[in-house]
């Protein structure tokens, strides 16, 4: 069982040939951002794929590079998830225009059997969120590595309904965690003065 | 010693291959290392009022040993990224492996057929990916959990109850002991009880704050519609502290006891 550490170095001396593929096939899919791979604590480095409310396959990593407000709910929330799309607004109304304009304001459904890219959609018209808003529908495969990522907990109610952490999440341009804004009350404009601060890193 | 060993895991793996029986119904390819645990319903110890009182799981596949020292060293080989030098932060914390004496190298504190501990949940869950697998959910892990040393419930199993117990209150040792070291229980699983906390897939279910003294009363404001929790069974000690240290965790934390088996899906198979 014990192996001795050059035996070691040998075995990973064959592994590597096979790792290199792997590289060069991240590399391939993501052109754009090829340049540099993500810093340590990105939340970009998830490898969990999404898709937006237009049916199109979403990576998060797509948003690197502008600052981001991302909050996961599900869109027949009666309680708190309105609360938070409105906070969301509120936050943006806040910013400073240059900033604004840059800000990505995203939402990821925990319901990831009713919120359909239809079903998003049509939450997109109803609450009239224009493009800067970015409706994602997962697999709970994919929900629950995120939740964990941003320190969300919820679960599924026997009537379908979720119980969850009510969290504000601001990303700095490089996907990192910049600042959470945690529950239902207070705390709006420390978020945007930490959204704005981080969107001059 | 270890040739014994390997005896023994030949048999097993001849037994399992031979097929298991579980109520009746024969799965022809329980793959080696795993038992069937039966479906049944698992009641969970802390519900809402709008939860049903319990939850029916199915039948399913559970490795019959929690994941050795030697079983991640292969994970860790093929998969650098999740080498203790290599790890993101956000995946593992700075504890990750840490009884381990290199990236590559379990060496003395942590021998190979030892239960692996300080891992992740994120690190769990790729382990199992690998394989191929999954990580059990809270139900099914509760469900396999409930079975005793010589029946399906093992509520009142008695020798069972009094090893778990004594388990917990000692304190975790810096050595962990050989998996097949532990009793095997009515299933055929060793080490539910009684050797290292295990990670289900959805820990981050356990509706509860990290302060357990607020919990009497979930804050609404942080916790949409978790307003009322009730417990089940008062009496389940060990239940709890399961429930308490699920609600405690980051999906990045590591601990010292703190380890993972794995789960997969029945295949679908004709009866007989």
């Amino acid at each position: 069982m014990k192996l001795s550490s050059p035996l070691l170095l040998l075995f990973t001396a064959a592994l590597t040939p096979a790792a290199e593929p792997a590289k060069k096939d991240d590399a391939c899919c993501q052109p754009l951002l090829a340049a540099a791979p993500f810093t340590k604590n990105s939340l970009y480095q998830l490898d969990a794929e999404f898709t937006d409310d237009s049916g199109q396959a979403f990576t998060l990593g797509t948003l690197r590079g502008r600052p981001v407000v991302l909050a996961m709910f599900f869109s027949t929330c009666g309680y708190a998830c309105p609360l938070l799309v409105g906070d969301m607004k509120r936050i943006r109304a806040s910013l400073p225009p240059p900033v604004r304009e840059r800000a990505a304001f995203v939402l990821v459904s925990f319901d990831s059997a009713r919120d359909t890219p239809a079903a998003l959609a049509q939450f997109r018209a109803e609450r009239s969120l224009d493009a800067q808003w970015t409706l994602l529908h997962a697999s709970a495969d994919s929900v629950r590595e995120l939740a964990a990522l941003l320190g969300v907990k919820y679960k599924q109610e026997a009537d379908g309904a979720f119980s969850h952490s009510n969290l504000i999440t601001i990303l700095n341009p490089a996907g990192e965690i910049a600042h959470q804004r945690t529950g239902l009350k207070d705390g709006l404009a420390e978020a945007a003065a930490a959204l704005a601060k981080t969107a001059q890193q | 010693m270890i040739r014994l060993r390997q005896k023994f895991f030949a048999a097993r793996a001849a037994l399992a291959l031979a097929g298991v029986v579980v109520a009746g119904e024969i799965f022809a390819e329980t793959p080696a290392g795993m038992i069937a645990i039966p479906a049944g319903a698992y009641v969970p110890l802390v519900r809402t009022p709008k939860d049903p009182a319990q939850i029916a799981v199915a039948a399913f596949l559970l490795d019959a040993l929690p994941i050795t020292n030697a079983g991640f060293l292969a994970f860790v080989t093929a998969n650098p990224k999740w080498r203790r030098s290599e790890v993101s932060p956000l995946f593992a914390d700075s504890s990750y492996l840490e009884n381990w004496t290199a990236d590559l190298e379990p060496g003395p504190t942590a021998p190979p057929l030892a239960p692996v501990v300080r891992v992740s949940w994120f690190a769990a869950r790729a382990y199992a990916r690998w394989t191929g697998k999954r990580l059990p959910t809270t139900a099914e892990w509760e469900l396999a959990a409930a079975a005793g040393y010589t029946r399906p419930d093992g509520k009142n199993d008695e020798a069972l109850n009094r090893d778990l117990y004594a388990w917990l209150a000692r304190p975790v040792p810096a050595i962990q002991p050989d998996v097949t070291t532990a009793k095997p229980d009515f299933h055929g699983a060793r080490g539910l009880h009684g050797l290292v906390w295990e990670w289900v897939d959805d820990f981050n279910t356990a509706m509860v704050t990290g302060e357990s003294r607020a919990d009497s009363g979930l804050e609404r404001d942080l916790f949409c519609g978790a307003g009322s929790v009730g417990a089940k069974d008062t009496t389940d000690y060990a239940a709890f502290m399961r429930l308490a240290l699920r609600s405690s965790l980051k999906a990045n934390n590591t601990t010292t006891a703190l380890g993972f088996r794995c789960a997969q899906n029945l295949p679908a198979s004709p009866k007989l």
